[in-house]
């Protein structure tokens, strides 16, 4: 019963602040005391609503494309229960989820010049790279999910967005 | 010292933290962070003893730095008892002037009928073994002072408030016209779990005649017990939270005199 009912309500994709225990483990282990957004200084973690699920309810939430992760990895360490991994400091072992390109959207892949995500890819040149074509290509070993490169596409729906997840 | 000033300071500094901490945090300054449910000053993590022991039962791993962190209030209920509640936690706070406002008005409300503690630890017993099944930390969806200090940070920090907020307002209804001071008295599973680190040398409201202390039968001590208790029977604890209302009443009337005293 547990896990049918934990499952049926963790399917929301959420993007979690970094070090985050995988979904069903971290909806376990938070406490949904608020620490992570209150020491984070960007502003960038919400706490889930009662519309997110009740299961989910109070726990910490990133919406990339209005502030995304901007990866100070300040919260990792202040997290009281060990929901988010305390002793990860190394931004790039993160791992909140990928960016996905949507070719069919994207200005770069419909032949328009635009490299917005490939510049501000705090990875540079790592987790986004400019084919010989120059157009955008996730690089899913390198992506730390961070989602800057969601907010910053200028398109009015992003053509790149992350895919909450750390299990690869 | 005057048990009810010291008292109320202590209840208007919690609430003045609920509300300073997140504006500072918002600033730059996490000297003090947290929330209710988890506190740190400067290094020093201080966790809900429940809270802490729920997430151990949702994990089934003990987490080093959580278990440390629920020394202190651990601690200091051995020491003070459920202070904590009586002394500090927001949602007693509210409910102690819903209360004195309702009797104001004079809406008639009964007590609950038990006056052992036993229901409130079946509750707190269903709770945990729910805790486990549901893979959800159940008690910190229960946990009013918790939920309090967390929404005034979220309405610091995002102007909105949650849902979670609902909870209070049912205790504040149930309260208001159910069962008076139902929450804390009978339900409330942080205030349960901070009743079982108790032990002798515990604090406790202490009720001893002597030559000079004489009890004058004057009731009021059980009249300022918001928690219905009588001070003047055994029998009181866990439920009550060392508030000092009676000790306080009773040296209005009896002064140095007064058979109810503080003591370990």
């Amino acid at each position: 019963m547990s896990i049918r009912c934990t499952r049926e309500r963790m399917n929301k994709n959420l993007l979690r602040p970094p070090g985050a225990l995988p979904e069903r483990e971290f909806i376990a282990a938070c406490i949904r005391c608020g620490k992570c957004a209150q020491t984070c200084p960007y502003g960038s973690i919400r706490m889930a609503s009662l519309l997110d699920g009740i299961a989910v309810m109070g726990t910490p939430v990133i919406q990339a494309r209005k502030t995304p992760c901007y990866l100070c990895m300040r919260c990792p360490p202040v997290c009281p229960s060990g929901a988010l991994k305390r002793s990860l400091k190394d931004k790039e072992q993160v791992r909140m989820g990928t960016a996905e390109v949507s070719r069919k959207t994207c200005l770069a892949w419909q032949d328009t010049l635009c490299r917005s995500c490939y510049d501000d890819c705090p990875l540079m040149g790592e987790a986004i790279t400019m084919n010989t074509e120059l157009r955008p290509v996730v690089n899913e070993k390198k992506c730390v999910g961070c989602g800057i490169c969601e907010n910053i596409c200028p398109l009015e729906e992003p053509a790149i967005a992350v895919k909450p997840g750390s299990a690869r | 010292m005057n048990i009810t000033r010291l008292r109320k300071g202590t209840q208007i500094l919690t609430i003045i933290l609920v509300i300073l901490v997140p504006v500072l945090n918002k600033n730059g300054i996490t000297m003090l962070m947290g929330s209710l449910y988890s506190f740190a000053v400067g290094p020093v993590w201080i966790t809900d003893p429940l809270i802490g022991f729920q997430t151990v039962l949702t994990t089934m791993t003990a987490d080093r730095t959580l278990l440390l962190s629920m020394v202190l209030p651990v601690v200091l209920a051995l020491a003070l008892g459920r202070v904590f509640c009586g002394w500090a936690c927001p949602q007693n706070t509210i409910s102690e002037f819903v209360d004195v406002a309702v009797m104001k008005f004079g809406l008639k409300r009964p007590f609950g009928k038990s006056t052992t503690a036993f229901p409130r630890y079946v509750i707190l017993v269903a709770i945990l073994i729910a805790t486990p099944l549901l893979g959800l930390p159940l008690a910190s969806l229960l946990s009013a002072p918790g939920i309090i200090s967390v929404q005034v940070a979220k309405l610091i920090y995002e102007g909105t408030l949650g849902l979670e907020l609902g909870l209070i307002a049912v205790i504040i209804f149930f309260e208001l016209f159910l069962v008076r001071r139902g929450w804390c008295n009978y339900l409330c599973p942080v205030g349960s779990f901070l009743g079982i680190f108790r032990f002798k040398r515990t604090l406790k409201v202490l009720f001893s005649e002597d030559a000079v202390h004489v009890c004058g039968k004057c009731l009021a001590c059980a009249d300022a017990c918001q928690l219905g208790l009588n001070p003047m029977e055994a029998g009181t604890y866990p439920q009550c939270h060392n508030c000092g209302s009676c000790i306080s009443a009773c040296e209005k009337m009896k002064a140095d005199k007064r058979p109810l005293v503080f003591k370990f």
